[in-house]
């Protein structure tokens, strides 16, 4: 159940007046699916099921180089990143962060346990190319990928174990990622993934959404679905020019937009409040709110 | 048993959305329970006809994934609870889901809904596969055009060869004046060619684009529309009531305004 916000979260399933037909309360039921059938001898393949479902195409810097890193194999991966969202992320990766990227930074692949082509690894190293990225080195676990990128002309390293060059910690590390910038208009379908805060530069079009575990800020229309503080944590805040989204969503609540709109927007702030959600003009949130976490 | 029935027609664009929103709330309004299905991920729309998007909080995927339940997922629709969304994600291709996943997914939604509406997506490939793989019965969703006609034949086909035999007709947009003036396939035209039966003929209605704005659908409406109340009639038709086609080859462009006039003013 989703509340309206600024009214009270609701009260959990009123249990009265359901007649049950074939048995089953119609107001309050529970429902599940039958398991996978096939669900066992997959996961027997799998060595182990990717734990953090916000894995989208990343950059790193690291000592002077830039590490571009490559989301799970798909078929290992709760919200699975195929090659044209893969593709798709890294424009939109580039388009934010191209301008704090010094030129002519060496980058190194980490492909991770993906299947590339070599027409997929001269793709990268395209877009890469028109950000004046030159990429350096590929580093995967997947003969096939290594073969097709050292048969594009590329320098690949193969690495059985995915052991050094930052990816390793990924699903272990408890710190989130450094912030994600993007500068982008989200539009209908896209989902914007980070283990971190996201700033957006643009607006947030209904039907798209940013998942994050930490903020969120939109300089722009908030329009669609967000959810800060993913991965539980309610002091996580979303923040934009213009709230309007179709769904607020902080760590475990959800809440939508009242059903008339305000006449006039102004930068809004969203947070976990005493009952639930609630919004705030941001001007005021600094004095009136930010304080309030540690007194209640 | 359940009714599980796919909405679906090969051509895009004809109004098999419009079709599962109106049927779903007509049915759920005489006392039926209904869930709908929208089987067109990546693309969905079946959430904004029905004014649900914003309570969405799971989708199928999740259900899938194991991360809710079923019953979680489902939206209920406030204005008719007796209906019921069971939405698709936004953002996932069309292979994100097996037909096999879905046929598990639907076997549940039995045990609470006897009617199950499986909105389809326009084509023949895999979201197609899926929104028929749990199906026992078809309805074909057509305008009386020669290149949607067209597809609709080639749907029945691959319907047939599914094993899918209750295969009925909604021939919709049609425009009485056009047909008059020999400009539109008649209903008889488009019978002739898919020689299925006939459940409906939904007339082509402006009120329908201020429902889909509204996310309301027609038959919720007070005074019904022309499209509202051949959707009521559809409704009943699949119920196994005997409703007689609306008259709509008599009737000139000008009658329903007439009407209007009649009685609005
Ligand atoms: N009877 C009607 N009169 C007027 N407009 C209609 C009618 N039926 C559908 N439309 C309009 O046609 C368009 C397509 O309808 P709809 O989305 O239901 O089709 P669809 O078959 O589900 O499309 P898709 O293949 O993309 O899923 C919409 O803009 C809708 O408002
Ligand atoms: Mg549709």
């Amino acid at each position: 159940m989703v509340s309206d916000l600024s009214s009270p979260q609701n009260q959990n399933h009123p249990d009265q007046n359901g007649q049950p037909p074939n048995g089953i309360d119609f107001d309050n039921f529970i429902l599940e699916i039958e398991p996978d059938p096939l669900e066992g001898n997959e996961d027997a393949v799998q060595t182990k099921p990717e734990s953090n479902p916000n894995l989208q195409v990343q950059f790193k810097s690291e000592r002077g180089r830039l590490l571009l890193l490559l989301p799970p194999a798909p078929e290992k991966s709760r919200n699975p990143v195929h090659w044209e969202d893969l593709r798709q992320q890294l424009k939109r990766r580039l388009s934010g962060t191209e301008r704090f990227l010094q030129p002519h930074t060496p980058v190194h692949l980490i492909a991770r346990d993906r299947l590339l082509d070599s027409q997929q690894v001269q793709e990268i190293d395209a877009l890469l190319s028109e950000a004046q990225l030159p990429l350096k080195r590929i580093y995967t676990s997947r003969r096939q990928s290594a073969v097709a990128a050292a048969t594009a002309g590329y320098s690949v390293e193969q690495q059985t174990t995915l052991g050094h060059l930052g990816q390793g910690q990924e699903a272990s590390q408890q710190a989130m990622d450094e912030p994600l910038y993007l500068q982008t208009t989200l539009r209908s379908g896209v989902e914007v993934r980070h283990r971190g805060t996201v700033i957006v530069l643009g607006d947030v079009n209904p039907g798209s959404s940013v998942v994050a575990e930490g903020d969120i800020f939109i300089w722009g229309r908030l329009r669609g679905v967000v959810h800060a503080g993913a991965a539980g944590n309610p002091q996580c805040r979303i923040m934009a020019l213009h709230m309007q989204p179709t769904q607020l969503r902080i760590a475990d609540q959800v809440a939508r937009s009242p059903e008339d709109p305000p006449a006039q927007y102004q930068p809004e702030v969203a947070y976990i409040g005493p009952d639930g959600i609630r919004i705030a003009i941001a001007a005021d949130f600094a004095l009136a709110d930010l304080t309030t976490p540690e007194t209640t | 048993m359940s009714r599980i029935i796919v909405m679906t027609s090969g051509k895009g664009g004809v109004g098999k959305t419009t079709c599962t929103a109106n049927l779903g709330m007509a049915l759920a309004k005489a006392g039926q329970r209904v869930a709908v299905v929208d089987a067109d991920f990546g693309l969905r729309n079946l959430d904004l006809l029905l004014g649900l998007e914003n309570r969405i909080v799971y989708t199928a995927l999740d259900v899938l994934a194991g991360e809710c339940r079923l019953d979680q997922a489902l939206v209920k629709d406030k204005r008719q609870p007796n209906l019921a969304l069971l939405p698709a994600a936004q953002n996932r291709s069309k292979e994100a889901i097996k037909p096999e996943q879905m046929k598990r997914l639907i076997k549940a939604l039995t045990k609470v809904y006897n009617f199950i509406l499986i909105d389809s997506p326009a084509g023949i490939e895999m979201g197609f596969r899926n929104s028929i793989a749990a199906a026992r019965e078809a309805i074909i969703v057509t305008t009386p055009e020669i290149s949607a006609v067209r597809d609709a034949d080639r749907v029945i086909g691959l319907l047939e060869a599914n094993d899918i035999k209750a295969v009925r007709l909604v021939i919709n947009r049609l425009r009485p004046a056009m047909v008059a003036a020999e400009q539109m396939m008649s209903v008889k035209d488009v019978q002739g060619i898919l020689s299925i039966p006939l459940l409906g003929v939904i007339p082509d209605d402006e009120q329908v684009i201020v429902s889909t704005n509204k996310g309301e659908p027609l038959v919720l409406d007070e005074h019904l529309s022309p499209a509202g109340t051949a959707f009521i009639n559809v409704s009943q038709r699949l119920q196994g009531e005997k409703v007689p086609l609306m008259d709509l080859s008599i009737q000139k462009e000008s009658f329903f305004t007439r009407l209007k006039r009649l009685f609005g003013a």
